[in-house]
């Protein structure tokens, strides 16, 4: 089954009917036509959900803020904050990334957000094409990680643990992982200044600094009315995503760019991304069904069944088992698969389930990223400039994996990381 | 092995009510000496838990351990037999009424024309009421922003003041911690204290007075045809004890869960006779709406309401 | 480096509007596109209407939340006609590009009608729940509910609208492979 989807995905066949083809093979060849409507079935549960609702709307307003000169101005006026510290702006747009994660608990939105806006503009201020494609989608991916998230959500539903356990677990290894993130793009921009240019002294006068600062006052207020709305107990976490529509709105009238045009286009380019982005999700949510009606469940349970006594070598093959699923799978459908298997062990073994829960979001934050199956890297194709290819996206992912994997490393050999020793 | 069927579930992995389900799939192996082999999968693994009833049908899986209710868009007589809020003060009254009052009958009339076929009646028990303010009565629901996922929990509250608020169940934790809602009718109270929602929500009411879900094991009809009479009958039998072993499984943990509960200074609030009975009375002007809905759903109405009033269960 | 370095704030991916090969269907989608974007506009709208009722007035409603996932379904499920009219599904290219004209040309082809025949193939497995959700056993039409207090038909409509889109990409990879396939002899 991998081997196809791996095959057929070099054919250049549109990746979204890829998983959708190789579903319907095999739903075909091991059941027969019958078996045909759950994939159907899958597919209309996977759209008529509320969760989902909060990507079109992080996308909205990407591309309200994209058409007016908000984010042009925003990111002007981090330069200008940065100053003189070396790769200044990627990291302002990683810190970015953690406000936006803290908006949200899934990430389809964050990476086009950051895609749409703050790709473009790194690259217009010169910075390092791989650095900055790195910088938004392993930033971008970050939603799952820091609290409020649907990965836990699922998985204390699923393991029958505290959410809130879980939140505030996951809430240091979720820095600790940023901070990786923001200590490499400054040891690669110190190393090798050409990847991150800085604004020459002098470049900017005084006045004209002060002017571009204005920039920062409304997306600041924006965020606050979204953090404030959640965090102050207004509106659930899909609904703040609509405030956030409609305080950029309102930021485009006040700067009086907005009229029909904005709102059409934007609108239009919403439907796009997002009928790119929700049909990858279909078709990976097919092969899951499929998968699991295969008898999934059992396959895994075959691999890890007696593999050892010792508790550090089957926790090992359980990542082992997650990283290379997560290559192939999307979240959801990795912890249908394996959380009914190894939740129950885990708890056997005496470990910490509410750390295992961490553990399980961190290789998530792998899956987002590593190929041939990365839906973060895809996200960001979707609005990627021209010229930016998947192989690209992917070999710059390639660092952030690694230190993805090393945050890992460190939950496991440390767990007092989630603050639970 | 002769038989092997698939039955999906529509409760989690880790989920108590799973575990005991796959306890009764084992044990419907024991009871044939082998011969049926059930596999259980959690909610969600073949296809989402609102659709297994169609994926039955299809025979994509053989059978569903599921909530009734969840089917009252197809249906609403499902709504109304799954959760008659307010019927039921003790899980011993639905299953002599699906045992003995033509409940299960009933019941087989519903499914069988979807292509399904009733196997027997299991519940969680008494739902807890998840509160983040002091309830009382009926009275403190006046204005309370609650979640209620189904339409006769909903239209219940909404008739005794309350402000029901649609919130799927994984937005309802962040949004009871953050306070964009009140209360919640959730799980049963162990499962809630499992997931930290009284760490959020101080004041649980205890035992639940609002819903007792019917639980449906049901498999395809041609399929059930085609097992010889004994096994159909070991399969009726192992559901019903599954049933007994469930609720009393459930209530223990729950005892066990409130005084747990009590320990870490949550205010476990218990209703007294007169405020359930008003909410009761509240609730019953909302069956007799329920069942205008359709034909089979006056015939739900119409054999509840009698086995009701023959058990003096109606006042 | 940084001033004269090129300008990708305006380029996108994909085409911005559907390309000669997805035919006149692939226009009429195209043009349909805007409908579904409203549909977001309005999930967006709705959505604070109901936080500003439920938080100031305290009154939520019960209608607003089934509406946004109605609007957003149906836009998800058109979404991926319209971005398969403009042939901007996302693809590897790695070995595509490695390839000569003619055979890209044979390979968006037989993709086209690979493509067509799986959509075909799943327009009916749908047609399977669409006739559970739209008539009851008895043969009545009852166009299946959400089962909530409001108890809206959209179930019903998204698993009909599903399947209506099924079929229009089944047509619309036709329309790509066939058009492919004459460019090439042409
Ligand atoms: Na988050
Ligand atoms: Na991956």
């Amino acid at each position: 089954m991998f081997v196809m989807l791996l095959g057929l995905l070099l054919t250049g066949m549109p990746l979204a009917f890829v998983t959708l083809l190789v579903a319907l093979i095999f739903a075909l060849g091991w059941f027969g036509p019958m078996a045909v409507p759950l994939i159907t079935s899958r597919i209309f549960s996977f759209v008529n959900s509320f969760v989902f609702v909060s990507v079109p709307m992080f996308v909205l307003m990407a591309s309200i803020l994209d058409r007016s000169g908000i984010a042009k101005d925003l990111f002007d006026a981090m330069r200008v904050v940065g100053g003189r510290l070396r790769g200044g702006v990627a990291i302002q747009t990683l810190l970015v990334a953690v406000v936006l994660a803290a908006m949200s608990g899934i990430i389809g939105g964050e990476v086009v957000l950051l895609g749409l806006l703050a790709l473009p503009q790194m690259l217009r201020l010169g910075y390092d094409r791989r650095l900055a494609i790195g910088v938004c989608c392993a930033g971008g991916a970050l939603g799952t990680m820091i609290p409020p998230s649907i990965v836990l959500i699922i998985y204390g539903l699923t393991a029958s643990v505290s959410i809130g356990d879980l939140f505030t677990a996951s809430f240091l290894p979720g820095l600790m992982l940023a901070s990786f993130y923001i200590a490499y793009v400054l040891i690669r921009a110190y190393l090798n200044p050409d990847i991150a240019p800085i604004p020459e002294p002098d470049e900017i006068p005084t006045k004209e600094k002060l002017r571009l600062l204005k920039g920062l006052i409304l997306p600041i207020l924006v965020v606050f009315m979204v953090l404030g709305s959640i965090y102050g107990g207004i509106a659930s976490v899909t609904e703040a995503s609509a405030m956030g529509v409609l305080g950029v709105a309102l930021s485009a009238v006040i700067r009086g760019e907005f009229n029909w045009e904005l709102l059409k286009g934007a609108s239009l380019q919403t439907l796009s991304t997002v009928g790119m982005i929700v049909w990858i999700g279909i078709g990976a949510t097919a092969l899951v069904g499929v998968f699991n009606l295969m008898g999934g469940i059992n396959f895994v349970s075959g691999l890890i069944i007696g593999v050892s006594d010792n508790p550090t070598v089957i926790v090992l093959v359980m990542m082992l088992i997650l990283f290379v699923l997560g290559m192939f799978l999307d979240w959801v459908g990795i912890a249908l698969l394996t959380m009914p298997i190894f939740v129950p062990i885990i708890r056997e073994l005496g470990l910490d389930p509410v750390w295992f829960g961490v553990v399980f979001a961190m290789n998530m934050q792998v899956s987002f990223l590593s190929p041939p199956f990365g839906p973060a890297a895809f996200y960001l194709k979707s609005v990627a400039p021209e010229g930016i290819s998947l192989g690209e996206i992917f070999r710059s992912l390639l660092p952030f994996i690694a230190m993805q994997v090393l945050a890992l490393a460190i939950l496991i050999a440390f767990p007092g990381v989630t603050g639970r020793w | 092995q002769e038989y092997s069927f698939r039955f999906q579930s529509s409760d989690p992995a880790g989920n108590a009510n799973f575990i005991l389900q796959k306890s009764w799939a084992e044990d419907v192996r024991e009871r044939t000496g082998g011969k049926v082999a059930i596999e259980l999968l959690p909610v969600n693994t073949i296809v989402a838990h609102t659709e297994t009833q169609d994926a039955v049908a299809a025979g994509i899986i053989d059978g569903h351990f599921t909530d009734t209710s969840y089917f009252a868009g197809k249906e609403p007589a499902f709504g109304l037999i799954a959760n008659p809020v307010g019927a039921w003060s003790d899980p011993q009254q639905m299953f002599d009424f699906m045992e003995n009052g033509g409940g299960k009958e009933l019941m087989n009339s519903l499914v069988e024309p979807y292509g399904l076929h009733f196997i027997g009646a299991t519940t969680p028990g008494l739902e807890a009421f998840v509160s983040k303010v002091p309830l009382d009565g009926v009275d403190d629901l006046k204005g309370i922003k609650m979640r209620a996922p189904e339409g006769m929990v909903q239209r219940v509250f909404a008739a005794a003041g309350a402000v029901p608020v649609n919130l799927p169940g994984s937005e309802v934790f962040t949004s009871l911690d953050k306070g964009v809602i009140d209360a919640a009718d959730y799980t049963v109270f162990s499962t809630n204290h499992e997931q930290g929602m009284h760490d959020i929500a101080k004041h649980p009411v205890y035992p639940g007075f609002h819903s007792m879900p019917l639980v449906e094991v049901s498999m395809n009809k041609t399929t059930w045809e085609s097992l010889p009479a004994d096994i159909q009958a070991t399969l009726e039998q192992s559901v019903s004890d599954f049933a007994r072993r469930q609720v009393s499984t459930l209530a223990e943990r729950d005892a066990v869960a409130v005084a747990a509960a009590a320990a870490d200074g949550v205010t476990v609030h218990d209703w007294s006779a007169e405020e359930r009975a008003r909410f009761r009375a509240i609730a019953k002007g909302e069956w007799e709406a329920a069942a205008g809905a359709s034909d089979a759903s006056a015939r739900v109405y119409s054999t509840l309401t009698k086995y009701l009033s023959d058990n003096g269960l109606l006042e | 480096m940084a001033s004269d370095s090129h300008d990708f704030t305006n380029e996108r991916a994909g085409p911005t509007s559907a390309p000669p090969e997805a035919g006149t269907l692939g226009k009429i989608i195209d043009r349909l596109g805007i409908v579904f974007a409203i549909a977001i506009l309005s999930s967006a709208a709705i959505l604070n209407v109901e936080v500003v009722l439920r938080y100031a007035f305290n009154s939520a409603t019960i209608w607003a939340h089934e509406t946004v996932i109605f609007l957003t379904a149906s836009s998800f499920v058109f979404g991926g006609l319209y971005v398969a009219a403009r042939n901007a599904h996302i693809r590897v290219v790695l070995i595509y590009d490695l390839l000569n004209i003619k055979m890209r040309r044979l390979f968006d082809v037989v993709i086209s009608v690979i493509c067509s025949f799986s959509c075909a193939f799943f327009a009916w497995a749908s047609w399977q729940s669409v006739s559970r959700a739209v008539w009851t056993p008895e043969g009545h039409i009852r166009i299946e509910t959400t089962g909530s207090a409001w108890d809206p038909p959209t179930a019903g409509l998204i698993k009909i609208f599903l399947f209506i889109v099924l079929i229009l990409l089944c047509v619309q990879f036709a329309v790509l492979a066939f058009n492919y396939f004459r460019k090439r002899d042409g």
